[in-house]
């Protein structure tokens, strides 16, 4: 099992905000859901958009391309032209930092 | 019953456009787009606050999104020039005798009764069918079946309504679906409930028909778990309107063993820019079919899609286009197979006649994991004259080894043996040129309703005349 | 780190003719952003992280007359030209030096001109000049087509007056050393009236140790009548990003056949176009790739009818398996007096790995009438009936396989018009089948 890493502070990502990181060649969006920080793959599963560019409603993020949707806990699409989940990471704030295991 | 309003001739030009209601602020209709515009639609409405947010959101998208710079020529229509909303009131101030000739002569051969013409043209109010309507929705009522205006479904039905809504196309899905969900106004809201098999076709022109020609129409269709209905707007005749662009959005879920067929044929007057987003979600062994015919309008861009989202689903999309002068009919279908052991069919017949053109376009895209997905297309194009053109632009992105893709397109003239064969038994040129065309889309034209298919046949006979020599 | 052209166009020296050409290249070139995934023409296949200028590019060496010995040429060279039948003419490219030309005496004494470039527009600049580089690009790879213009470092011209028949094959093998090279060959073939050739470029190269850029351009001009058979075995190691511009003109009653085997490189990009200017006209195009590990095919084929009467027919077949993927973007184009026209392409796909993915775009564009055109395109796996067929008749899965994806291939290869080169590539097929 692989361990959790730092990606950003948690001041990085105020509420209802998105951001783009990067971890080992992975891309990765956190978003700030409610104060909650959570983390999905940064790529639409429909063009390979990044999601990071988009933005936050009601517990989903949608894609600024096509206006895809995912729930930002589970990564599952929510709104078409999305068919195919996105891959949703363990995330957690330690000492106001944000670290996700890949 | 609502009474048969009488129209009376009024001035076009001063009086039709300024309108008082009694509760209401003076609504005065303007041409082009504008947020001010947005927010009177949505009070107008009464809608609740999240829709109208929503408008104004795919407002913003709209005016972001670039033009697309493929399928037909879009340079000449001009947005500031058209009137996004009209009221429904508004919409039937138009007289009788402002309808082009040539309009009122297609009727004449066509046989389309009386009243039915004035409907057509925009200019009465339908009473038989209101009647019909009327009576069929007590029916439906009693089974749970749904059929409203899509204004009074997001009013009746809120929760339902919201659940579904722009989950099929979203705003930001193309530029015209951003159009749309900002300007929306008419449109139907269908739900057919578990079980329930719907035997009479839903059709668009049973509904009050203030709305039936809405040019930014919206519709909603959810088809319950093993449900089973037909759905069937427009009508073969010409629709003479002044307004010169139509943009709807229709969006359409079918649950888990149901089946749905949903059917359009348009035959827009030929200066009408008619841009449609039309799409389904289809779950598992569930069932969709599209069954387009595209006849007028100056430019035609639809794409009927199906995505397979669940195991065993199947999306099947017909479609006949007839480019004549002037006419560029860009359309086809597209499927996306997002699950394992689905199938779809494509068949498009399309015509070209004198200078029309018609472009097949259409995409196949088969998801990693869709293991033992089965399409097949099949798009034909007959061309009439020396100056039809036609072109055919499959997109097919296979990303799945176990699956098996099929595509298939033929360009051809009517061949001259088959002239010769029909006119060496006593059929004349146009006669024979008109059977021919008429084979070429019987696999289509035979899904269609009795009376489409009737209308369709006829209205072939008069597109052939003039066509040879 | 570049040199040459790249940063002083003012230094390229040689023969007026194609100093001018390459510097009006250079100019557009520079002018003229690389194209995006935006772009329907390189939707599938990404360029941004090609940097041209991060090769090392080579200006052309002419050691002909001194020819390099069979032993210092690299083996699989030494095979080719050991093993392969009658040859009317050869030509041996190690990177940008001609190591060895040789032409027939009977080709000679007939008139038919076979030398690099740079010799011809120097001493005979007039049997080319209407020609060399005017092939009509397609304004999204012109990008490409001038860096190949402006970088030139090799290529020859072939030219066969009216009437003479050049019995054998004329076989040019370009052999590509190292990694971060950038090689530019270009293949200009004049044929007139009457005359008939078969043409076959071979590109080929060891697996390399890190990235080398290939381009080559390849025009042909037939005249009327004349028969035109020309092949390009693409046959790269690993490392070799290869683009292949292929431009061919027929007139009446000319016939000109292209065939193009792609089994290398990692990504092999072929824009194959035909242009039948004058009734009678008569192209096939026939392709077949075979793809592995994470191989790239991207092919653009456009058959266009400018003419009436004329016939093209189009095949291209490609397997992939491990991640291979591969694009086909097909093109009928037929113009509005071009009634008649009888046009056909076909693309089948097979994929026998669940990573390989294959992404087809036929595409019609018909403006006259009176003609017969079709496509079709398939992408699937292996039938399964047939394989059950051959393994109950005692063959082990992985040799039924085999035999079904030969058999797959074997119309295009039935189709080739030189015994030795058929023999060749389908033993190429079957040791990349083995691999897998």
């Amino acid at each position: 099992m692989s361990e959790f890493r730092t990606v950003a502070q948690f001041e990085d990502v105020p509420e209802n905000a998105l951001l783009g990181v990067e971890l080992d060649g992975v891309s990765i969006v956190l978003a700030n859901s409610d104060g909650e920080i959570l983390a999905l793959h940064n790529e639409c599963t429909h063009e390979e958009f990044p999601l990071s560019d988009g933005e936050i409603i009601n517990g989903q993020v949608e894609c600024l391309l096509h206006g895809a949707r995912f729930d930002l806990r589970t990564g599952a699409a929510k709104a078409l032209p999305a068919v195919r989940p996105v891959k949703s990471y363990e995330c957690r704030v330690e000492d106001g930092t944000i670290q996700v295991r890949l | 019953m609502p009474k048969n309003e009488t129209v009376t001739d009024l001035g076009l030009d001063e009086y039709k456009y300024d309108f008082r209601t009694e509760d209401a602020p003076v609504f005065k209709a303007e041409k082009g787009l504008s947020e001010e515009l947005v927010r009177q639609i949505s009070a107008h409405k009464e809608e609740p606050e999240w829709m109208l947010e929503f408008r104004l959101k795919a407002l913003e998208i709209f005016y972001s999104k670039p033009m697309p710079d493929w399928g037909g020529n879009l340079s000449t229509l001009n947005l500031d020039e058209i009137y996004f909303y009209l009221r429904p009131q508004d919409e039937m101030q138009r007289s009788w005798d402002d309808v082009p000739e040539s309009i009122k002569e297609t009727f004449e051969r066509l046989g389309i009764p009386e009243a039915e013409r004035k409907i057509l043209a925009g200019v009465g109010a339908q009473f038989e069918s209101e009647m019909v309507y009327h009576s069929l929705k007590e029916e439906w009522q009693e089974q749970g079946i749904i059929f409203e205006s899509i204004e009074d479904g997001l009013k009746k039905y809120p929760e339902l309504f919201r659940e579904h809504f722009a989950t099929i196309v979203p705003p930001a899905d193309n530029k015209y679906a951003a159009l749309n969900s900002a300007v929306w106004s008419g449109g139907s809201f269908v739900y057919i409930p578990k079980g329930v098999k719907v035997d009479i076709p839903l059709q668009a022109y049973f509904r009050v028909n203030a709305e039936q020609m809405g040019q930014f129409e919206r519709t909603l269709i959810i088809v319950e778990e093993g449900a089973e209905a037909q759905y069937i707007e427009g009508c073969t005749a010409p629709v003479y309107t002044t307004e010169s662009f139509h943009s709807g959005v229709i969006e359409i879920i079918i649950k888990k063993n149901a089946r749905f067929r949903y059917t359009t044929i348009q035959n827009w007057s030929n200066n009408m820019y008619n841009l449609v987003t039309q799409r389904a979600m289809v779950h598992e062994n569930a069932n969709m079919e599209w069954v387009d015919g595209n006849l007028g309008s100056k430019l035609t861009m639809k794409y009927p899609s199906c995505f397979l989202v669940g195991e065993g689903a199947h999306g099947e999309i017909l479609s006949i286009a007839y480019a004549g002068d002037g006419q560029h009919q860009d359309t086809g279908g597209k499927v996306v197979h997002a699950a394992p052991h689905t199938t779809s069919l494509i068949i498009s017949k399309s015509i070209s006649k004198g200078t029309g053109r018609s472009s097949y376009r259409g995409l196949c895209k088969v998801y990693e994991g869709a293991v033992g997905a089965k399409s097949n297309v099949e798009c034909d194009a007959l061309l009439l004259n020396e100056t039809s053109r036609t072109d055919t632009y499959p997109y097919i992105e296979i990303d799945e080894s176990e699956a098996s893709i099929g595509h298939e397109a033929s360009v051809s003239k009517v061949g001259e043996e088959q002239l010769f064969y029909l006119e060496s038994r006593g059929l004349s040129t146009e006669q024979a040129m008109t059977m021919v065309v008429r084979g070429f889309i019987e696999p289509i034209a035979k899904e269609l309703p009795l009376e489409y298919a009737i209308e369709l046949n006829r209205l072939i006979e008069l597109q052939m005349e003039g066509s040879v020599g | 780190m570049a040199d040459g052209i790249m940063t002083r166009p003012e230094t390229v020296g040689g023969p007026e003719l194609l100093a001018e050409r390459r510097k009006a290249a250079w100019e557009e070139y520079q002018s003229l952003p690389m194209p995006t995934r935006k772009s329907e023409e390189w939707r599938y296949t990404d360029l941004s992280k090609l940097n041209p200028e991060s090769f090392e590019r080579m200006e052309a060496v002419d050691r002909s007359s001194e020819p390099v010995a069979s032993d210092d040429l690299p083996g699989a060279i030494r095979e080719i030209l050991a093993g392969d039948s009658a040859r009317s003419g050869t030509l041996v490219e190690l990177d940008a030096t001609i190591a060895r030309l040789e032409l027939a005496s009977e080709a000679v004494a007939a008139g038919v001109v076979f030398a690099p470039i740079a010799q011809i527009a120097e001493q005979r600049p007039e049997l080319i000049e209407n020609f060399l580089f005017s092939s009509d690009v397609a304004p999204m790879e012109r990008k490409l087509w001038a860096l190949h213009v402006a970088a030139l470092s090799g290529g020859y011209v072939l030219f066969v007056p009216q009437g003479v028949h050049v019995e054998n094959p004329v076989h040019i093998i370009h052999w590509l050393s190292r990694s971060g090279a950038m090689l530019s060959t270009h293949s200009l073939i004049i044929v007139e009236r009457g005359a008939e050739v078969t043409v076959i470029d071979e590109f080929m190269s060891d697996d390399l140790d890190g990235d080398s850029l290939s381009l080559n351009g390849v025009e042909v001009f037939g005249g009327d009548g004349a028969l035109v058979n020309y092949l390009a075995l693409q046959r790269f190691g690993s490392g070799v990003k290869h683009f292949s511009m292929q431009h061919a003109n027929t007139p009446r009653d000319c016939t000109l056949n292209s065939f193009n085997i792609s089994l290398g490189a990692d990504l092999s990009r072929c824009d194959v176009t035909s242009h039948l200017l004058g009734p009678g006209s008569d192209s096939e195009m026939l392709a077949l790739w075979f793809g592995g590990r994470d191989q790239r095919f991207d092919f653009h084929t456009l058959q266009h009818h400018a003419a009436p009467n004329a016939h093209s027919d189009l095949l291209f077949k490609g397997a992939l398996t491990d991640k291979a993927e591969s694009v086909f973007r097909g093109m009928i184009r037929v113009d509005k007096d071009a009634q008649l026209t009888d046009a056909y392409q076909t693309n089948r796909n097979l994929l026998l790995s669940p990573d390989s993915k294959a992404t087809t775009l036929p595409s019609l564009e018909i403006a006259a009438d009176d003609v017969k055109c079709s496509h079709g395109a398939t992408v699937g796996q292996v039938d399964e009936h047939q394989l059950f067929y051959l393994t109950s008749r005692g063959l082990t899965r992985e040799q039924a396989e085999r035999l079904l994806v030969f058999g797959f291939f074997g119309e295009v290869l039935a189709r080739m018009p030189v015994d030795s080169v058929r023999d060749r590539m389908t033993d190429a097929i079957e040791r990349k089948i083995e691999i897998r």
